[in-house]
């Protein structure tokens, strides 16, 4: 049986020789966060605050978003925070901005922190871009004279043009977020505290930013980037902090953190599965063992989630998966899924790019309730799709004599820029399958192994 | 009062920017208008000019204030002027905090700039006006030494509206109720004052009530000097000294109490 190890989407290790700071000392402690811990005072109404506030009578309940938060980082690294929600990311990031004090403890930062928490908040929408542009400046630093230097560069980063004079009340959303990113990040800060900020705007801005940002890192600067994108934070942080419940579970390289937190969500995932499915079904106990697929019989993986309606190879707009093709698969049956009838999986995406760039496409395999059994991409893989007549992209991914037992399985399709840092487009756990391994064999892959 | 030097050196640290949100205030309130930057001087000076014409041309009204003969409308705008600039400045400054809410959380700034900086705006406003009604008033003070006391007068005033301001501001924070409560005292208030009275025409039973209100002090001290070229009382100086000491204590309390949740209740 012929298996062939693949590596798995972006190891850890890719961005090792990244931070490469020219005289720039990179054991420098940046941010020093020790024993932070941060006190939300519940009070039963405003009434019982502004008496706690005049007579200093505590009458409040206590809910700690952070307790006993302590961490150092360096120059030049890069860290992601995961977590689930409520676990404190948001309070950890505003302390670190300075928008929130700590209740305990210390955070000591070194140079300028610039935070992209939410972008054009703050702009007065009777005022000019520009006029708007001097006075968010004023409020981060930037005197007027500065910004009189730094303002040819912010406009053709914004790429506002003669809106500029117009004011913000005219501009789309897209534009304030433009001009918005293009000021914050229009000095190169020590500590960069990046909230969720990599979905904004179009594409083409989209790939921009995240430009600018690996520019900051390569030149030594610290960035701290909360993300539920697992993705984004394998590929640009070589560090992460996992917080549960307001305290750091984990804090460490990359890849164990986020291996450990993933365990985590699909175990909380799995148990409110069943709650929800206790709740909804007390009696249904499926007898074990008549199929291999009994434990599958209540969901319906079939029709999950379509894909997104088909648009043309060629009209000029944004860079999507067209299509994603799976060779010899059945049709689906009622509920069931469709049967793979071939040992191969053969998978053809085809794929729209942007301008004259060669994207990069990726594919997953999860089981369609349980673990993810691996992802891979063009890029991780040094292989490059190829470019078909009309201009369109394909990647034929063939898994020859598929090493996975029998079961039910999802694919995952995804579209990524040259670089393989933004994402354009997705079709996620968009078709299920079930495949059928002749031996009856208990198991989940097959792994390479010969017998002595 | 360890809090409140803090926050007297955050803003000192920040005077450029509070500068900039001062400039960026005024200008704020007339954007869009044809006249622009003159409406915030229009509307007092209009008002001012509305008592003269109204009081002193139409009516010829007199009153007297301890054997001294006044002109009512001339007696009225010395005190209704500062007045208007005292409930501009706290209401201004009592808002300030909650208006300022979403850029607070979103910009690691000191909140006590924006109170100032509300304050301020008030004052970029008031202040020239009230010089220039000094200005007027030439031939009843006649340009007297004491005149001088103008100065401290309106120092006093500019720091017990920053400080009442913040106090109110934060306890709008705290509770929403408060806005409207002292809302309700600022419109009532000009008759607890001796604007439309001197202090000499209430009934010697009730004087002690004027003297709860932070402006009645200042009112008389601004009465003697405009009016007549006298120095103020000492009583006036006391009083002022007393409000601003009792207001700085309550402040540094309550910012002490509020210090690391204040941004939460914006």
């Amino acid at each position: 049986m012929k298996t062939t190890a693949q590596p798995q989407a972006g190891s850890a290790g890719a961005n090792a020789g990244a931070s490469q700071a020219a005289g720039l000392d990179l054991n420098e402690t940046v941010l020093k966060v020790s024993q932070v811990s941060k006190e939300y005072k519940l009070y039963p109404s405003p009434r019982a605050r502004l008496r706690a506030l005049v007579t200093g009578k505590a009458t409040h309940r206590s809910h700690w978003a952070l307790r006993d938060v302590s961490f150092e980082l360096r120059r030049g690294q890069c860290i992601g925070v995961v977590g689930d929600n409520g676990a404190g990311k948001s309070s950890l990031l505003k302390l670190l901005a300075g928008t929130l004090q700590p209740s305990t403890g210390t955070i000591e930062r070194v140079g300028r922190v610039t935070a992209i928490l939410e972008l054009g908040a703050g702009f007065h929408p009777d005022f000019s871009g520009r006029d708007n542009l001097y006075f968010g400046g004023s409020l981060i630093g930037i005197d007027h004279d500065e910004m009189a230097r730094l303002e040819p560069e912010i406009i053709e980063f914004c790429e506002l043009g003669e809106a500029l004079d117009r004011p913000v009340k005219t501009y789309s959303s897209g534009m304030a977020v433009r001009l918005a990113f293009a000021l914050v990040t229009a000095v190169q800060p020590d500590v960069l505290i990046i909230d969720e900020a990599l979905a904004v705007g179009d594409q083409h801005f989209q790939k921009k930013c995240i430009e600018r940002i690996m520019a900051f890192r390569n030149n030594g600067c610290t960035i701290l980037f909360c993300s539920h994108s697992p993705y984004h934070i394998r590929h640009l942080c070589d560090a992460a902090i996992w917080l549960k419940a307001g305290h750091v579970e984990q804090f460490g390289d990359t890849e164990p953190v986020l291996a450990a937190y993933d365990l985590h969500t699909r175990e909380r995932q799995a148990k409110e599965q069943q709650a929800l499915e206790a709740a909804q079904q007390p009696v249904a106990a499926p007898a074990a063992g008549e199929t291999p697929f009994a434990q599958d019989a209540e969901v319906d993986p079939a029709v999950a989630a379509d894909p997104p309606q088909p648009v043309a190879a060629v009209d000029g707009g944004a860079a999507c998966l067209l299509s994603v093709e799976v060779k010899d698969l059945g049709e689906p049956e009622g509920s069931q899924p469709a049967v793979l009838h071939s040992m191969d999986l053969v998978v053809t995406i085809t794929a729209r790019g942007r301008g004259d760039e060669r994207p990069h496409i990726g594919f997953m395999i999860e089981q369609s309730k349980g673990v993810g059994i691996t992802s891979l991409a063009t890029h991780e893989d040094g292989a490059v799709p190829r470019q078909l007549p009309d201009g369109t992209w394909q990647s034929v991914l063939t898994f020859p004599d598929l090493p996975l037992h029998s079961g039910d399985y999802v694919i995952s399709a995804f579209l990524f820029d040259e670089t393989g840092l933004a994402v354009y487009d997705e079709w996620f756990q968009f078709k299920h399958f079930r495949f059928i391994f002749p031996k009856p064999l208990p198991g989940l892959v097959r792994l390479p192994h010969h017998w002595a | 009062m360890q809090t409140l030097l803090n926050e007297c050196r955050a803003v000192f640290s920040a005077r450029a920017l509070v500068w900039v949100l001062t400039r960026r205030e005024v200008a704020a309130r007339h954007a869009g208008t044809a006249v622009g930057i003159l409406w915030p001087y229009l509307q007092p000076l209009l008002t001012v000019a509305a008592y003269y014409l109204v009081f002193d041309i139409v009516f010829s009204m007199r009153l007297q204030d301890g054997g001294v003969p006044h002109a009512v409308g001339t007696f009225l705008v010395v005190g209704a002027l500062p007045w208007m600039a005292f409930c501009d400045a706290v209401s201004r400054g009592m808002n300030s905090l909650i208006e300022a809410g979403g850029m607070l959380q979103k910009n690691p700034l000191p909140p006590v700039l924006f109170t100032t900086r509300a304050v301020l705006a008030s004052c970029v406003i008031y202040g020239p006006i009230l010089a220039l009604v000094a200005l007027a008033y030439t031939p009843l003070h006649g340009f007297k030494l004491p005149v001088v006391g103008l100065l401290p007068l309106m120092a006093g005033q500019l720091l017990l509206s920053v400080l009442l301001g913040y106090l109110l501001a934060i306890l709008a924070a705290a509770l929403r109720d408060t806005v409207q409560i002292v809302g309700f005292l600022l419109s009532v208030g000009i008759y607890l004052t001796p604007i439309l009275f001197p202090l000499s025409m209430f009934p010697e039973a009730w004087r002690w009530v004027l003297w709860l209100n932070p402006m009645t002090a200042l009112v008389i001290g601004y009465q003697q000097v405009l009016l007549q070229g006298a120095w103020p009382p000492a009583a006036v100086w006391m009083v002022l000294g007393v409000w601003l000491a009792v207001l700085a204590l309550a402040l540094n309390v309550v910012v002490r109490r509020s210090r690391d949740q204040l941004v939460d209740w914006l």
